[in-house]
């Protein structure tokens, strides 16, 4: 796997081994980075950088099963990594498994929503995958998006509730929507309808959505009233998951 | 509209797979008006918090801003709650368990609202 | 919120927690002041008690006069935007009575569901060591008295 972006991605401070490691994999010497790499992290295991540069040198030598449990661990040690999101992405572009890329890069985005390289990553994968209408992208940072995300006290975190909508009524939707959340997780206990999933409200003009994200935190889709609930469901889903990584990148 | 006949509305409902009853409540108030085979709910706690969860989501669609709900759909782990806006104040509305067919029982809701009134 | 009785604290910010009610009064059958929540004076309490204490009292007696077996033990008053549950109970310690108000942030339905839980969760946290008190009518105003000064500091 070619990254030339890696250093950028180097924690200031980090252990020598990640230079060294990444400069033989550049230079193609991929035994010796793993060695490298591997000894470092006996030392470092719960460094995400390392097991970041670990994920690169196993999708080098076309390990794709190795490389992506390296990824998976770099995320557990550091949700929301972005090296490892860009890792699993590109694993799942070389696999044209393109749904899954645009996942991974929907989160890094969401973390680093002005970084060039992912938004142009992003663009690629959407170009190269059949649209499907249920699919629509996830932009928590988009204020027009008709996606908000708020905590459990009703600030708003990301996100909107439409193009034609105010900061100001984006701001009194979230809190709104924390009440919503916290009534509609008391009447399913007291009803005996165990934890929320989603709650679907219907207006002549509207339809949303509002699933948990944890902890307390809420997502709000608002589509228009002709949007098949289903759709809307799936989009909300969609984005519960990206807001709940965006939420682990955060904390 | 007779009390009779709010009961034989809901008794349509409640033969759905999977419905574990239905209510006819008064929003405004939060009180039951007809129940029907609520057997493990109290019609009257039903009541009580559809009105609230109601109310909370009018204030949700103010804040956007949308028109008022009509129907409102709370998914459980354990189960459903379906509600739609019948005739000001009142609204009926079903709870069902995990695995009830729950498009079906939405638009069988949605037929009964407009005779409710 | 004021408590003379400090186990009917949390069962009591439950219930206005819960039922989001904007004032609760309770008092003894006989006018001692256990808690309140949401008034700013004590002569408002003692107003607000004395007014419960004869509506239910008014009430039980239209009761008895249509011969409605068991009296009534709650009276609801709805407003256009206010409402007020006003409701007689027995406890361990002997009859109470609460007089709730809401406004468009709750129902009656809502207040109904908290309430009967409040008086559950009050019955299960109250003390059984003090025996229960009789019901004097003229004891009532020194009784009010007496519970206020101990709420509001007042001589």
């Amino acid at each position: 796997m070619s990254d030339s972006s890696h250093a950028s991605l180097t924690p200031a401070g980090a252990p020598s081994f990640l230079d060294l490691g990444e400069r033989l994999r550049q230079h193609g010497q991929l035994d010796a980075a793993a060695t490298v790499t591997m000894n470092g992290l006996r030392q470092w295991p719960t460094l995400a950088a390392g097991h970041d540069l670990r994920g690169r040198i196993e999708a080098d030598r076309g390990d794709d099963h190795a490389a992506a449990e390296a990824w998976g661990a770099a995320l557990a040690c550091e949700p929301g990594h972005l090296g490892a999101l860009k890792g699993l992405a590109f694993l799942a572009f070389r696999g044209h498994d393109f749904a899954a890329a645009e996942r991974h890069l929907e989160v890094a985005v969401a973390r680093a929503p002005h970084d060039a390289t992912l938004l142009g990553a992003l663009d690629r994968v959407r170009s190269r995958r059949p649209a499907a209408p249920a699919d629509e992208p996830i932009r928590l940072d988009d204020p027009t998006s008709g996606l908000l995300l708020g905590d459990a006290d009703g600030m708003r975190l990301s996100g909107g509730v439409g193009p034609e909508a105010s900061a100001e009524a984006a701001d009194a939707a979230a809190a709104e929507t924390a009440g919503l959340l916290r009534e509609a997780t008391r009447s399913a206990r007291l009803l005996g309808l165990g934890g929320v999933k989603h709650l679907v409200v219907e207006c002549a003009d509207a339809r949303l959505a509002v699933l948990p994200v944890a902890p307390g935190a809420a997502l709000l889709a608002v589509r228009s009233g002709s949007t098949p609930v289903g759709r809307l469901l799936a989009t909300a889903q969609r984005a519960a998951g990206v807001a709940t990584q965006w939420l682990a990148g955060l904390q | 509209m007779s009390l009779e006949r709010w009961e034989r509305l809901l008794g349509e409902v409640i033969v759905i797979p999977g419905v574990r009853g239905a209510a006819l409540v008064a929003v405004d108030d939060g009180l039951v008006v007809a129940e029907a085979a609520l057997d493990q709910l109290d019609g009257a706690d039903v009541a009580a918090l559809v009105a609230a969860l109601v109310s909370r989501a009018a204030r949700v669609a103010r804040s956007i801003p949308t028109e008022p709900p009509r129907l409102i759909h709370l998914a459980g782990e354990g189960g459903t709650l379906l509600a739609i806006e019948a005739s000001a104040p009142l609204w009926l509305v079903a709870v069902a368990e995990p695995g009830a067919e729950v498009g079906r029982l939405r638009v069988l809701l949605g037929d009964l609202a407009g005779a409710v009134g | 919120m004021r408590v003379l009785e400090p186990w009917v604290e949390a069962p009591l910010a439950e219930f206005l927690r819960e039922s989001a009610a904007r004032l609760a009064l309770i008092t003894t059958a006989s006018g001692q002041v256990i808690a309140q929540h949401g008034f700013a004076r004590s002569l408002d309490v003692m107003a607000a008690a004395s007014l419960g204490a004869g509506i239910l009292a008014t009430t039980g007696e239209l009761a008895r006069m249509v011969d409605a077996a068991g009296g009534y033990r709650i009276v609801v008053h709805q407003g256009a935007q206010r409402g007020l549950w006003l409701a007689g109970f027995d406890t361990p310690r002997g009859r109470w009575i609460a007089l709730v108000a809401f406004g468009e942030q709750s129902t009656v339905g809502l207040v109904r569901l908290f309430f009967h839980r409040f008086v559950e969760r009050l019955v299960a946290a109250a003390p059984r060591t003090v025996p229960v008190r009789e019901v004097l009518a003229e004891g009532f105003e020194r009784e009010l008295d007496a519970s206020l000064r101990a709420l509001f500091g007042g001589s």
